[in-house]
Parts: C-alpha cells; sequence; structure tokens
C-alpha cells in the first residue's frame, strides 16, 4: 500500500473537508476566502501532481505515470480557470455561495480519481464524483427555470449513461474475471480471436464515455445544457470534465484495450466523423453563443478523437495536444462570453458582441485570437492542434477523417468569423466594464494561443512522454 | 439442483415483475412490482452466497427507497394517460430498436467465452467455510478497497451538498418565526416603573394613545363661523 | 540582411500597430515607411548577392516542430527565385507605403491601416523565404488573414465586409486544396521540406495513389490552391469584388504581391510539377482560358478598378500558362515586370480617384487629362507596359511567354498561344478604353466635382515615378538574365526544368513573326479603342444594343456570382437550416418523460419538461448504441 502516491488527491480531499467546515460554522460570508482557498488548494494540487513519483497504489487501483501528469495539470489547470471565470459572475448574480468553489473542487478530485482511473471500479466512481458535482452546478441558479432544467436534463440523461457504464463494465468483468486493467489487458491477450461479449461490453463503456464528452450520437444534451447553465458553469463544463473524459476514454481504450484497436477504431472513426460533420453544420444558424459554442465543442470533439481513432501513438499525441489547446482557448473564449453584460445584465446573443471591436478593442482582440485559434488559422495555437491530428490522420492512411477534417474546419470558418464579423463590423453599444479576474484570464489564455507556436517544445516534449507511459 | 431451480424460479419472476413495472398502468402497482423485483433480486443474491448484499438490498431499496417511492407517487398528480400516449406512439420504433439489440445480446450471450483465467481471478462471495460473506466484505473495503470506498464517501458527501444546495433555503420570504431574545432584547419595548398605588395613569405620565374620536357630525354653520372671511363662497 | 529583409515589416507592423496611438499618426505611418525601406535596401542587396553572386543562402531562425520523427525549422531560404520575389515585394510595398501616406491622410485610423499593410507584407515575405511547406502555409494563410483585414478596412461600408468575407472564403476554398497537397505531399515524401522532396521526386514517381501518379495528384492539389489565391478562372471571384478596399491595398494585393502568390508556389515546387504533364496541360488551359475571359470581361466594365482588377485576372492567366508550357521563368519574368506596372496602373487610378473626388466609374469621368498631367503619363506609362508595346517592361515579359506558348507542345499549349494573342488584343482595347473615358472626351463628371480636379501631392507622386522607372525598364534591363540565354546561371537551380523540356531554348527559335504578333495585335487594340471611343463615341453603345445578349454576358461577368450563388450557397444554406431543425427544434414533440414529470412537480414546468425532449435524447443515445454495437458484430466478422 503506497499512500503517499495519491498525495495530490489526499490534499485536495482534505482541503475539501476544511473548505465546507470553514463555510458552515462561520457566521459571515466566506465565499470569497474560500474561494481563494480553494484556488489554492488547486495550485498545490497540481505542484504536487508535478512532484508526484510514478507507480500504481492500492492494489492497482490507481496508477500514477507521464500520461496521468500531464491530464491531470491540465485538468486542474482548466478548474482552476474556470473558477476564476465564474467569482465575479456568481457575486453579480446572486449565486456567491461557498457550495460552488466547494463543488469544483470535488469535481476536479473527481477527475483526477478518473485520470487516474486502473480500475474499472475506480472509474466509474470518479466518472459519478465529477457528474454528481457537475449535476448540482448546472442547476445552481436555481431560481433560474433554464437552469435548473438543463441540470435536470443532464442528470437525467447522465444517469441513462452512467446505466451503459456499468451494464458494459459487467460484461468485460464477466469476461475477464477481474475490474483490474493490467488483468483484462493480460485476459485480452490471452484469448484467441476476438471474444464477442467483451467487445459489445467495451462498446457500451465506449458509448458512456463518448456521451461525457458528447460525441455524435451522445451529443444531445450538449446545446440545451450549455445554453441552460450559468454561462461560467458553461465554461467549466466545456474544458476540464472534456478533457478528463477524454483522458478516460485514451486510456480504456489504449491501455487495457490497446489489441483490440481494429474493433474500437470503427467505432471513435464514425463518432469522430459525426461530431465533426455535425460540429461544423448545425453551429451555423445559431443566434446564442452559447448554443454556438456547445456546436464548436462538439467539433473539437471529433478533431480530438480523430487522434484517438487513428489508433498510433501520433494520433495519441495529437490528442494530447489538441486537448491541451483547445482547452486553453476554450477558457479564454469563454470568459469573453462570461464578461458580456450590460447594464448589470447578462447577454448571451451573438448580436450582443456587436461593436466590441471599437468599445473595448482588447478584448475584442482577444476573442479575435480565440476565433481564429478554434477555426485553425495558423500561426494560432488552434492551428497546431489540428495540424497534428490531421498529419496523424494522414500518416496512419485514414485519408476520409483527415479530408473530412480539412473540410468541415473550413466549414466551421465561417461561424467562427461570423462572430469577428459582428464583433468589428456592426454597432452596437459598449458593455460593462470587465473584472480584473477575466482580463487576467483573458491574457493569460492569449498569450498562450497567440505564442504557442514559438514555444511548442515543451508541450511536445510532455505529450511525448505521455504516450510513451501510456502505451508502454 | 434444488438452487439452480431456486434460481430460475426467482430469475424468472424478476424479469416478470420488471416488465411489470414498466408496463402496469396504475403507478402504484408499478413501484409495488418494483418492491417485488428487489426481493427476488435479494434472494438471487442469496444463492450466490452473498448474504450480506440481500439483506442490504432489501434494507435500503425495499424499506427506504421504494417506500419514499410509493409516497411520492400516490402524492403526485400525474397525467398517465398522457404519457401512455406517446408510448402508444412511439412504441413500434422503440419496439424495433429494441428488438435489435435483444438480439444482439441474445447474439453475444450465445457465443460467450471466458478468459482463461476468469475463474481463478474472480473474487468468490464466500472466500471459505468459515469465513461468511459479511466478514469478507468487510476485510476487502477497509484494506484493498479503501481507496474506493473513500471515494464513494465523497460522492455521497456531494449528493449532501447538492441537495442541500438546491432546496435549502435559509429564510423563507413568507413566513416570520419567533425569536424571544429579540424580542426582549429590544429597547423601548419593556419598561420597568414602580409606580406609587392608587395612581391614575396620567400622574404616572404614561400617555395612552388617545382613542380614535367619533366623526363629529357635520355642522355647516359652525365651521362657516370659523372660517371667517375665508372667502369661497 | 537576409533577415532584415523579412523582419523589418514585422517591426514596423508593431509600432505602428501596438503603440500607434501613443505616438501619434504621423509617427507611426513613417516608422513603418522607414522600416519599409529598410527592409527595400536589405532586400535588393539580398537580390543582388544572391542572384548575381550566385550565392543561395538558408538561414535558420528556430526549430519550430517535432511531429513524427518529423524535425520542421523555421528557416529562410534565399535562392535566386526567392531573392527576386523578396526584392520585387519590398521595393512594390515600399513604393505603396509611401502613397498610402498621401492617400490616407483623411484617415481617421491610420495606424491600423499602416500596421495591417506591414503584416501583410511579412506575411508574403514568411510564403516567399519559405523553407518547407508548412512555412509557406503559414505566409500563405497570413496573407489571406491581412487581406481579410485589407479589404474590410473600410468596415462602415457593408459592401466592404462581403467583399472581405468573400475574398477569404473562396480563398479557402482554395487553402482546401493546398492542404490536401501538403497532406499528400508529407505522405508521400515523409516530409515536407522543399530539399527533401525535391530529391525524393524521382522515386515517387513510381507511386500511384488511387491509381493515379502521386506526383500528378500532388501537382493538381497545389494547383487547384493556387486557383484560389491567383484568382484562375472559377475561383476568380473574390478579385473584383476585393476592389472594395483602399486603392494602395489593391496595387499591393490584387497586383503586385498576394495574388502572384499562386504563381510562386507553382515555380517552388517546379521540380514536382515537371513530372505531372496531365496536369501541366490542365494548368495550360485554365490559365488561357481564364486571360481570356477577363479580358472578354474587363472590356465591358465601367468602375476604373474592376477594369484594371479583370485585367490582373488576365495577366495572371498567362503566367499560369507560361507555368504550363513549363517555362516557369518566363512566369516568373511577367510575375516580375506584372508587378511594377500593375501597381503603377492602380496608384495611378487612384490618383485618378483621389482628383475626383472618390468618383470610380469611368462613366462619370473625363476630359481631365490637362488638369492631372502627370497622373496621365504615368497611366500611359502603365498601359503601355501593360498592352506589351515594344520597349517598354510588359513587352518583353509577354512576348517570351506567347513566344514560350507557341513552341510548347500538345494541343493546350497552341489554345493559349491562340487564347493569349486574343487577350493580348483585347488588352490592348480596353487599356486604351479606360485611358479615353477617364482623361479624354467631354467631361461628364458635375461642375462640383470637375472644379476640384487636382494633381496629387508629391508623395503620392514620388512612388509613381519610381514603378514608373520599373515598368519602362525593368523588361529591358533584366530580360536577359531572367529568359534571356543566361537563364541557366541566373536561375542556379532554384527553378527545374526537366530533362525532357527544352522550352526555354526553343522559346528563342519561334518564327520571327510569332514575336512581332502581340505588338502587331496590341497596336490594333489601340487603333480601334481610339476609333471606338475618340473617334465615333456613338458605335460602341450600338453595338452593345446590337448584340444585347453578349453584352449582358459580359457585363455580368460571365454569371459567375449567380452560378455560385444557386449551385452552392443557397443549397448550403438550406442544408444548415434543415440540420439545425433536426437537432435543435426537435421534429418529435410531446414525447413523454416519466422520469421528468416525477421530479417536476410544479404545474407549469410540468409542461415545458413534457415537450419530451429528455425522452428524445435518451432515445437518440439508444439508438446510437445500437449503431455501435451492430457495427462491431458486422465489422467483427470482416
Amino acid at each position: 500500500m503506497n499512500w503517499t502516491l495519491v498525495l495530490p488527491e489526499l490534499v485536495l480531499a482534505l482541503a475539501g473537508l476544511a473548505a465546507l467546515v470553514a463555510g458552515v460554522l462561520p457566521k459571515r460570508d466566506t465565499s470569497f476566502a474560500i474561494n481563494m482557498g480553494v484556488f489554492g488548494a488547486m495550485l498545490l494540487a497540481a505542484v504536487l501532481v508535478m512532484a508526484q513519483p510514478e507507480g500504481t497504489a492500492f492494489a492497482g487501483q490507481y496508477v500514477s505515470d507521464a500520461f496521468t501528469r500531464f491530464m491531470k495539470l491540465l485538468v486542474l489547470a482548466g478548474a482552476a480557470l474556470g473558477l476564476l471565470v465564474a467569482m465575479d459572475w456568481n457575486v453579480k448574480e446572486g449565486l456567491a455561495k461557498f457550495e460552488f468553489p466547494l463543488l469544483l473542487l470535488f469535481s476536479s478530485l473527481g477527475m483526477m480519481v478518473m485520470v487516474s482511473a486502473n480500475d474499472l471500479i475506480a472509474l466509474y466512481l470518479g466518472l459519478e464524483l465529477l457528474s454528481l458535482s457537475l449535476y448540482v452546478i448546472a442547476a445552481f441558479n436555481r431560481d433560474s427555470e433554464r437552469s435548473a432544467e438543463a441540470g435536470l436534463k443532464y442528470f437525467i440523461l447522465g444517469s441513462l449513461a452512467s446505466g451503459l457504464l456499468l451494464y458494459g463494465a459487467s460484461l468485460i468483468y464477466g469476461f475477464a474475471g477481474s475490474t483490474n486493467f493490467d488483468r483484462i489487458a493480460d485476459a485480452v491477450s490471452a484469448t484467441e480471436g476476438v471474444p464477442f461479449g467483451l467487445v459489445v461490453g467495451l462498446v457500451f463503456v465506449l458509448a458512456a464515455l463518448a456521451f461525457k464528452v458528447s460525441a455524435v450520437p451522445f451529443h444531445m444534451w450538449t446545446p440545451d445544457v450549455y445554453e441552460g447553465a450559468p454561462t461560467p458553469v458553461t465554461a467549466f463544463f466545456a474544458s476540464a470534465p472534456k478533457v478528463a473524459a477524454i483522458a478516460l476514454l485514451t486510456r480504456v481504450a489504449a491501455g487495457p484495450f490497446g489489441e483490440l484497436v481494429e474493433q474500437w477504431q470503427q467505432v471513435l472513426i464514425l463518432a469522430s466523423l459525426g461530431s465533426m460533420i455535425l460540429g461544423a453544420l448545425a453551429a451555423i444558424g445559431q443566434k446564442n453563443i452559447k448554443r454556438l459554442m456547445a456546436y464548436s465543442s462538439i467539433g473539437h470533439i471529433g478533431y480530438a478523437l480523430m487522434g484517438l481513432a487513428v489508433g498510433s501513438d501520433l494520433g495519441i499525441r495529437g490528442l494530447l495536444l489538441y486537448m491541451a489547446i483547445y482547452l486553453f482557448t476554450n477558457v479564454g473564449a469563454f470568459a469573453v462570453l462570461v464578461a458580456m453584460r450590460r447594464n448589470g445584465r447578462a447577454l448571451e446573443g451573438i448580436d450582443d458582441l456587436a461593436g466590441l471591436g471599437r468599445t473595448d478593442p482588447a478584448m475584442a482582440l482577444a476573442m479575435t485570437v480565440f476565433m481564429l485559434s478554434m477555426a485553425g488559422i495558423p500561426p494560432l495555437a488552434g492551428f497546431f492542434g489540428k495540424l497534428y491530428v490531421f498529419l496523424a490522420a494522414v500518416y496512419g492512411g485514414y485519408w476520409t477523417l483527415a479530408v473530412v477534417g480539412v473540410l468541415t474546419s473550413a466549414v466551421s470558418a465561417y461561424y467562427y468569423l461570423r462572430v469577428i464579423k459582428v464583433m468589428y463590423f456592426d454597432a452596437g453599444e459598449a458593455l460593462d466594464a470587465r473584472p480584473t479576474s477575466l482580463s487576467v484570464v483573458l491574457a493569460g489564455t492569449g498569450l498562450f494561443t497567440v505564442f504557442f507556436f514559438a514555444f511548442p517544445a515543451p508541450f511536445l516534449a510532455a505529450a511525448q512522454a505521455a504516450v510513451a507511459a501510456l502505451v508502454g | 439442483m434444488i438452487a439452480a431451480l431456486a434460481f430460475y424460479v426467482f430469475a424468472a419472476i424478476l424479469i416478470a415483475s420488471a416488465v411489470m413495472v414498466v408496463t402496469s398502468r396504475n403507478p402504484v402497482h408499478s413501484v409495488l412490482f418494483l418492491i417485488l423485483a428487489f426481493f427476488n433480486a435479494a434472494a438471487l443474491f442469496l444463492i450466490a452466497g452473498a448474504e450480506f448484499l440481500a439483506m442490504i438490498l432489501v434494507i435500503v431499496y425495499v424499506g427506504a427507497v421504494a417506500v419514499l417511492f410509493l409516497f411520492i407517487v400516490m402524492m403526485l398528480d400525474i397525467d398517465f394517460s398522457r404519457m401512455r400516449e406517446g408510448l402508444q406512439r412511439y412504441a413500434p420504433i422503440g419496439a424495433v430498436i429494441g428488438g435489435i439489440l435483444f438480439l444482439e445480446l441474445l447474439f453475444v450471450f450465445g457465443s460467450w467465452q471466458f478468459a482463461p483465467d476468469a475463474a481463478t481471478l474472480r473474487l468468490n462471495a464466500t472466500p471459505g467455510p468459515e469465513v461468511t460473506n459479511t466478514e469478507a466484505l468487510g476485510q476487502l473495503i477497509y484494506t484493498d478497497y479503501i481507496y474506493l470506498f473513500q471515494v464513494a464517501g465523497l460522492i455521497l458527501l456531494v449528493a449532501m451538498i447538492g441537495a442541500i444546495v438546491l432546496t435549502l433555503r435559509d429564510k423563507p420570504a413568507n413566513s416570520k418565526r419567533q425569536d424571544i431574545g429579540v424580542q426582549v432584547a429590544r429597547a423601548e419595548a419593556v419598561k420597568l416603573a414602580n409606580p406609587p398605588s392608587r395612581a391614575g395613569l396620567g400622574q404616572l405620565g404614561i400617555i395612552r394613545r388617545p382613542l380614535p374620536e367619533a366623526p363629529k357630525p357635520k355642522a355647516v354653520g359652525h365651521d362657516h363661523h370659523d372660517h371667517h372671511g375665508g372667502g369661497h363662497h | 540582411m537576409y533577415v532584415g529583409a523579412v523582419f523589418f515589416p514585422l517591426l514596423g507592423a508593431c509600432i505602428s500597430g501596438f503603440f500607434g496611438r501613443w505616438i501619434g499618426d504621423k509617427a507611426a505611418q513613417w516608422a513603418s515607411v522607414i522600416c519599409m525601406a529598410l527592409a527595400a535596401i536589405c532586400g535588393v542587396s539580398a537580390f543582388i548577392q544572391v542572384a548575381y553572386g550566385h550565392a543561395p543562402a538558408t538561414l535558420e531562425i528556430a526549430t519550430w516542430l517535432d511531429v513524427g520523427g518529423l524535425q520542421l525549422s523555421w528557416a529562410l531560404r534565399y535562392d535566386t527565385l526567392a531573392a527576386v520575389m523578396v526584392g520585387m515585394v519590398t521595393v512594390a510595398s515600399t513604393m505603396i507605403h509611401l502613397y498610402s501616406v498621401g492617400y490616407m491622410s483623411h484617415d481617421p485610423t491610420q495606424p491600423r491601416f499602416f500596421a495591417y499593410l506591414s503584416l501583410f507584407t511579412f506575411m508574403m515575405l514568411m510564403l516567399v523565404t519559405a523553407d518547407n511547406l508548412l512555412q509557406l502555409f503559414f505566409g500563405w494563410e497570413g496573407i489571406g488573414l491581412a487581406s481579410y483585414l485589407l479589404i474590410g478596412y473600410w468596415y462602415e461600408k457593408e459592401s466592404a465586409n462581403r467583399a472581405a468575407m468573400k475574398a477569404f472564403i473562396v480563398n479557402r476554398v482554395g487553402d482546401l486544396f493546398f492542404m490536401l497537397g501538403m497532406g499528400l505531399t508529407f505522405w508521400t515524401f515523409g516530409s515536407i521540406e522543399f530539399n527533401t522532396i525535391f530529391q525524393g521526386v524521382e522515386a515517387a514517381r513510381q507511386v500511384t495513389f488511387a491509381g493515379f501518379p502521386v506526383v500528378e495528384v500532388i501537382a493538381l492539389l497545389f494547383f487547384l490552391g493556387a486557383m484560389g489565391k491567383s484568382a484562375q478562372i472559377g475561383l476568380h471571384t473574390w478579385l473584383p469584388d476585393a476592389m472594395e478596399g483602399p486603392t494602395p491595398v489593391s496595387a499591393l494585393i490584387h497586383a503586385a504581391t498576394l495574388v502572384t502568390a499562386g504563381v510562386f508556389l507553382m515555380a517552388r515546387m517546379s521540380p514536382v510539377v515537371e513530372y505531372a504533364p496531365n496536369v501541366l496541360g490542365f494548368i495550360t488551359f485554365i490559365g488561357a482560358t481564364t486571360a481570356f475571359f477577363a479580358a472578354s470581361v474587363g472590356m465591358v466594365q465601367n468602375d476604373i478598378k474592376r477594369v484594371i482588377a479583370y485585367s490582373t485576372c488576365s495577366q495572371l492567366g498567362y503566367m499560369f500558362f507560361a507555368i504550363g508550357v513549363g517555362a516557369y521563368q518566363a512566369a516568373v519574368f511577367h510575375l516580375f515586370t506584372h508587378a511594377f506596372f500593375k501597381a503603377l496602373l492602380f496608384l495611378s487610378a487612384g490618383s485618378v480617384i483621389h482628383a475626383m473626388s472618390d468618383e470610380q466609374d469611368i462613366r462619370k469621368m473625363g476630359g481631365i487629362w490637362k488638369k492631372i498631367p502627370v497622373t496621365y503619363a504615368m497611366f500611359w506609362i502603365g498601359s503601355l507596359a501593360l498592352a506589351g508595346v515594344p520597349y517598354f517592361a510588359g513587352y518583353y515579359s509577354k512576348d517570351f511567354v506567347l513566344e514560350a506558348a507557341y513552341a510548347g507542345h500538345g494541343w493546350t499549349a497552341k489554345y493559349a498561344f491562340l487564347m493569349g494573342i486574343v487577350a493580348a488584343f483585347m488588352t490592348a482595347f480596353y487599356s486604351w478604353r479606360l485611358i479615353i473615358l477617364t482623361f479624354h472626351g467631354t467631361p461628364r463628371a458635375d461642375h462640383h466635382t470637375m472644379e476640384h480636379v487636382h494633381e496629387s501631392p508629391a508623395v503620392m507622386l514620388i512612388p509613381l515615378f519610381g514603378l514608373a522607372v520599373g515598368a519602362l525598364f525593368a523588361g529591358a534591363y533584366f530580360s536577359g538574365d531572367f529568359v534571356g540565354h543566361h537563364w541557366a546561371e541566373f536561375w542556379n537551380g532554384s527553378i527545374v526544368n526537366a530533362p525532357h523540356n527544352h522550352i526555354m531554348h526553343e522559346a528563342h527559335e519561334v518564327p520571327s513573326w510569332v514575336p512581332l504578333a502581340p505588338t502587331v495585335v496590341g497596336v490594333a487594340g489601340i487603333v480601334l479603342a481610339y476609333v471606338l471611343y475618340m473617334f465615333l463615341p456613338h458605335l460602341p453603345g450600338r453595338i452593345a444594343a446590337a448584340v444585347p445578349g453578349l453584352y449582358r454576358f459580359l457585363l455580368n461577368k460571365w454569371y459567375f456570382d449567380e452560378l455560385y450563388d444557386r449551385a452552392i450557397v443557397q443549397p448550403l444554406r438550406r442544408l444548415a437550416v434543415q440540420l439545425w431543425k433536426v437537432g435543435d427544434v426537435k421534429i418529435i414533440d410531446g414525447m413523454p418523460n416519466g422520469a421528468a414529470s416525477l421530479t417536476a412537480q410544479a404545474s407549469g414546468r410540468v409542461v415545458r419538461f413534457q415537450t419530451g425532449r429528455v425522452a428524445n435524447y435518451a432515445f437518440a443515445m439508444i439508438i446510437g448504441l445500437v449503431l455501435f454495437v451492430s457495427i462491431f458484430l458486422f465489422g467483427v466478422g470482416r
């Protein structure tokens, strides 16, 4: 038993319990202090993750290697940025309760458990811890019907997905006699041919995970929930949990089922194609920018899945880099959405961005950078993300994927450009002054997006190490 | 032999009652069938030697969850006829999809195969003749599975926080509660005095609020007299 | 020096873009002009050193990528081809920057304009000095982006907005093919660095892709990419609309640099393209058709800038069919001279527009040549060079292009020669139509405008002189090196002709009437224009009335815009609306949901939930699952 290995999770859990006590006991409003405390705890956990030794713990249920390190850092960065983005919003909307940071903290803990999962049970529990927190924060603005509806919808569909996951897990357990990934891998390689039961179980698990990353055809909840949930919550939804679920998907597919690559590949190719096409086309008619971002995120997941569907080291590396770039670009773009507020009222229409080019040039510039990056225009970061996965697809000979990817990215450029067009070319009134916390997030993510091309080396190296750890 | 027979009987009832949960017209019946399903599932656990799980299932699911369900169903006014309408409309396509899935699963189980070491890897509900199922679970949960156990605990904690944050309202706007301390502490509410005996209220300096005066009869002439030279005539 | 030529424009862009607000308009302008001038000095000396000193160089700046055993560095590749382009781009851009100081003097946001202009130049330089396809693609996209910003510079104008969008989208179509070409190149050669690709061509000739020789497919994809940037027929629709941008932008982007990127790409990839004979035939065909098409449309347009835009389109057609017949040197030579005289024409047109108080319709001009004599003279020089009148720059390059087409093999080359001659006639005709309608005849502008007609300030005229020098002498001075007998040592291997390709020699040995033909038809065109517009001004109207169908066909630019709108834009929009309905508006309504109604006690909400969307979604999930399982089960058998 190696307790010290789980130090980051342990610290985060203890911080959560302490924050709970600190929130409940004093009579005063301590939400700001708890926000800061949770932020600090996340940073501390990130530092501990970086210092984490490699190995497994708890009879192989928990694993720590370069892959988990890469993904956990992303997850924690996403959660911390999500918290920063939400703070000011919550105060203005009267939602500044200490439970919000607490739920973010527990959801990050769930994501870390997911990323480190080396066992089907750990996978499920991590996923549930994450999901339960997400259901609650989706409905966090409980007096808003839309928010409550979003939370409920997500809860019901999420429960269905969990059911699928458990059913699939039971099939896998029935075949292999163990829930541990290493044992399952042994069982797979020891068996001649392709065991149907195992494969169908894997499909169920993949379907449930595809729900979490909102890949087609399990994407239907995404636009509704993104639109209904409070904007900073949507920002969080679209960033860290996606990364964690992708990590899990990658771990499951490439780890225990690595030898069945030809089986799961077909499903992922289909999901990737569907997501790219739907993300590109359905977003065109949108008027609500949160809905637009929902479809955009579906499309991005399609590109990311392309990396996994290719089934090569190169592809997985592309996937990891894609997620890293997507995370920062996305948080930045959502920071702009969170700042959309006029006369104290939050706005969600694309038209409400009109005139931003004149009234707030700095934010308009940042948004332009994010939109162009998402459209994949060089030399912004998003271009490299696409480049890595496309190259992997070409290298592996998956021409359909590459061609559809290029086509859909050309189509999706249209609606990203429309946002830019509205900002610069339409006339509109000024928004309220943006709070400092958002400016910090905007500047950080904006600089990352712009200057990624100059310093890609550390990211490349980290992703390479992660892939090496995963594939072995 | 008997165990196998019992298994099939319980399993058949379990499936039948599960079907009835979905199809029965009366929601109360649905819940009752659900309870029946739980009982049969518990019986299956017993056959497998997992007596602890069987009892927990009965206590938690039948004793708490299903009864709660029953209460809710009885208290809510749900228009089942409308729901049924949609069910009939979409029944064909639903049946087709369900049928395909069913056939596929049938096919999978028909060609089921186990991994070579599956039997040895699988955990036994009762590891030895002298170790009961409850003991075996206890030995595992707090040792090998402590990590998962703790995470499960956190999930329950989050569920609790979530329930509170979504429903609890600190100060309902439309109800007033009594707080004796506050009432007593009000500064002018209570005045201590030491009045001499036989003194009237006026002597003591206590001013009584004058009673609302009875409306005077309207005296036009008097009024006119008061406003001498008013000039509005 | 090498680095300076590329990075001075970036410096200028940063200064005027980021600090323009603090240092003021004047300082920002001159900062970017001075940076450009420094870049031009560097660029010209680099040109001299590389091209005449025969000292090609490659400069590494940073290691960029490391993807799957593929190392990419960001490097500046200076061979003769790149040096020619660098020299031309920096000089032309400097002239245009200087001109803009005067032209944009009344604009409220000048630093922004100069920042865009310098940024564009930097991106163009990135493109021409690229050492690998990715870097080239960076520049390629960068100039697309910068041109989007510049075309839409006057964003208050709705038409400018639309033109900018259109340019960007049409260019994206081209880029798509470029990306596919890049992907296929990577797949074939395992690298996208030029040196590796060029060395691997011999081996790759045996490789096939989907049944076709891979070299042909790659060449085709790159050509389709180039078609978008260089406005070849089919993807040309954005170019005339792009005239909504300020005139210096038209001169820089749509005459000298951006549109020639496609020609440059073809020349750069010459070692690969050489081995794709079928694609070369296709390029010839497209180029020749474009030359003819654009010239025919140019004859009837009435917007001064649009006429020149179509003429650009037509000249690009010449460059492409020169490439098609294998005479890359001739294409680059024509590109080089064209940059000078076409920029001169655009800037002169700008000067006219400036003088006419922003009037662009030539039907409302006329009779102004005495008032703006310098501009008039410049316009003449530009037009003479464009029409290919002897001893002007265009004469040498256009003549050689046509000689090469005559000497070329296959029916496409003959077709190109024919089309080229016809287009040369039409070019001369519309150029003089433009001159006569603009400068001569009775004034058709209102009195008020005519009073204000004035010569432009010196800051606008000096660049005109500079470019005029180029338009006068660039052809005569450089023809010996570019396409004359010294071409082999001049190009020094930066453009490759396959061993079976002797076009550069054969072009010198054509019958003696061939070099004369363009001149003759050019003069004939000029004479016809004089006859029709100077001496018999009523005749053109009558001719147009006599063949109304043809006239409308030309006036509406062969109906390309309408065709695209019907065939692509409308169906796509309809598809998007349909998809949106399916995904969003939910066709199936009223599907019940037990779980939702259990939870939502409140009366009003139940109704909302019972639109049944959740059940709908859940159902979709199950269908997806069944689909996946089926794929597995049937995929397993394979």
